[in-house]
């Protein structure tokens, strides 16, 4: 029952484009913003419109005070709309929605992996680090530099592109397995094409503690319709990547959608 | 005054014609956080089967203009779960429960309605004889007359209540199979279940669905159901409930006008889980200013000359 989830008329504060063709925008969602969790998403509609017509689901990017934000790349009819809303300019929020990551303790070294649009989950994470005195590390994959976005004040980013124009050159996945050697002491946290997640699992879950939060298309968020099913690794049955997740155990879970 | 919202389907009083579309409401719980969920007149639980079922694989939802297509494959926790953990709370919630059942046995029908007609709190059965998800069952029932009619027979002999027949619009006449369902006993019927409809991505050239095609739902699809139901409630006695793109109570109101006796509504709960607290307000003013009394004084008003309605078939 969601107890603590909100369905709030949030106004637009600003947008802006952090990154070729990636946008940040900033919405007053006082309620959303002081219950949120980090990996937890918001489902997003426009007011009197059937077109889009599903919400859409997003990752909350962080959270201060009254404000939530969200990242994007802006692809669809949803982002791209969102990208042009004005100040002052309405949306519906729907949250905070699923399961965020596990609570993180100073006692431990958290890895997070993310690429394309989960480099969302970067300034949430490391807030909620800084906030609790964890250790944090982020390794940040894209195909070219220019598409990498700058976290002000976020430190300990690694990156990777594709083509080797920032960083290490090759996926975030050997990046991450180069940074930690072997050592399985520590958490990885990642959000992330499904391809990504696949790799990490595949080569990381299985010695280190790993959390994924997973990508699925989604129509409610909520439990409603059940569209986003994730498969159970043990008997075959499903989970509700909207209720059950987004972020999932690695060892918990099968992938099978065709990347 | 306040106009009379109320409805009947059979025995069973609605407060007002508002009803939840099965499959869009989980078990009806997951909506209470946004709304009183008895103060919609009747709550339709996702389909139920005899035993659990986990559903198709993935994807199973995609978004097409003004509408969207889903292949479920009626997933849900079986029965008798249903039963234990799942009605409990919808009777502590004050919801008017109605349980949608699905099958692939006609036999199973009746027994999935045996069990339920032991729970006074599961006020009417809502047979989902059109699924268009599912390889054996659903559908299959729901475009074979003679099938549906024994379905409904075997269940009007197990279930004393209102017994609602949700039918199929992917046939070529959808009031024989409502005059069917009416002849052997039916309170009502559900005008309709979602089209057959697919969508491919022209970039992979795969289908946006696992199971390439599924029911198509949303604004979309409500000409094509006010269609039927204006043809469906000229050939039946029974009330008809009708279901199909509902967005705003507007849309309540025309379905009403069009001769439907309640509406569900479904996709539009996924933007707008608290949907129905504006839709009953906005029904209630509507009548209040265009002096109805009733719902049952606006059911059918369309002012239509029937002669100019070509295939009309008034048998």
């Amino acid at each position: 029952m969601p107890t603590t989830s909100f369905l709030e008329t949030v106004t637009v504060i600003e947008t802006r484009e952090v990154a070729k063709g990636t946008f940040v925008t900033k919405v007053k969602a006082p309620s959303i913003a002081r219950n949120v969790k980090a990996g937890q998403f918001v489902m997003v509609s426009f007011p009197e419109s059937t077109d889009p017509l599903l919400p859409r689901a997003f990752s909350v990017c962080d959270a201060f005070e009254d404000s939530v934000s969200l990242l994007y790349v802006a692809v669809g009819k949803g982002t791209r709309r969102i990208s042009k809303l004005l100040p002052g300019d309405p949306m519906v929020f729907n949250g905070p929605l699923g399961k965020g990551f596990p609570n993180m303790s100073g006692q431990k070294t958290f890895h997070v992996v993310v690429g394309g649009s989960g480099a969302a989950l970067i300034p949430i994470l490391d807030r909620t680090a800084k906030s609790r005195g964890a250790s944090i590390n982020f390794y940040y994959g894209a195909r070219t530099g220019s598409q990498l976005v700058k976290f002000d004040g976020v430190e300990n980013v690694n990156h990777a592109t594709d083509d080797g124009s920032e960083g290490f050159h090759g996926n975030v996945v050997e990046l991450l397995k180069k940074k930690i050697d072997g050592d399985s002491s520590g958490v990885v946290f990642a959000c992330g094409p499904t391809p990504m997640l696949v790799a990490l699992q595949r080569e990381v879950g299985v010695s280190v503690e790993t959390y994924l939060s997973v990508e699925t298309p989604m129509a409610c968020g909520m439990g409603l319709c059940q569209g986003c099913p994730v498969r159970n690794a043990g008997d075959g049955d499903y989970y509700l990547a909207c209720k059950d997740g987004p972020v999932f155990r690695s060892t918990e879970i099968s992938f099978e959608m065709k990347p | 005054m306040k106009p009379e919202l109320s409805v009947k389907l059979g025995k069973v009083e609605l407060k007002n014609p508002l009803m939840t579309a099965s499959g869009t409401c989980g078990y009806g719980e997951e909506l209470s956080g946004y709304f009183d969920v008895g103060m919609i007149g009747a709550i339709v639980t996702k389909s139920l089967t005899l035993k659990p079922k986990i559903g198709n694989e993935p994807p199973r939802v995609a978004e097409v203009s003004s509408g969207m297509l889903n292949s479920i494959g009626l997933a849900n926790i079986g029965v008798r779960r249903f039963i234990e953990e799942k009605l409990p709370l919808l009777e502590k919630l004050n919801a008017l429960v109605i349980a949608n059942i699905a099958a692939k046995r006609a036999e199973d029908y009746a027994e999935l309605a045996e069990l339920l007609a032991g729970k006074e709190s599961v006020r009417a059965v809502e047979l989902n004889l059109s699924c268009p998800n599912v390889k054996e069952g659903g559908m299959e029932f729901g475009t074979d007359v003679k099938a549906l009619s024994t379905i409904v027979k075997m269940v009007r002999k197990v279930f004393g209540r209102t017994i609602i027949v949700k039918l199929t619009p992917n046939v070529t006449r959808i009031s024989d199979f409502a005059r069917a369902a009416e002849a052997e006993g039916a309170d009502a019927v559900t005008v309709a279940n979602t089209y057959v409809g697919m969508a491919i991505d022209i970039y992979t050239r795969r289908p946006k669905l696992h199971t390439v095609r599924g029911g198509l739902s949303g604004p979309a699809i409500r000409p094509l159901t006010m269609a039927k139901v204006f043809e469906v409630s000229k050939s039946v006695q029974i009330p008809v409930v009708a279901s199909g793109g509902v967005f705003a109570w507007q849309d309540v109101v025309e379905y009403i006008i069009a001769g439907a006796t309640a509406v569900e509504i479904g996709t539009v709960l996924f933007a707008k889980p608290d949907a129905p607290v504006e839709m009953v307000k906005g029904i209630s003013e509507y009548l209040a200013d265009s002096h109805f009394g009733s719902i049952a004084e606006l059911r059918g008003s369309l002012d239509v000359n029937l002669q100019n309605v070509p295939h009309m078939n008034r048998g």
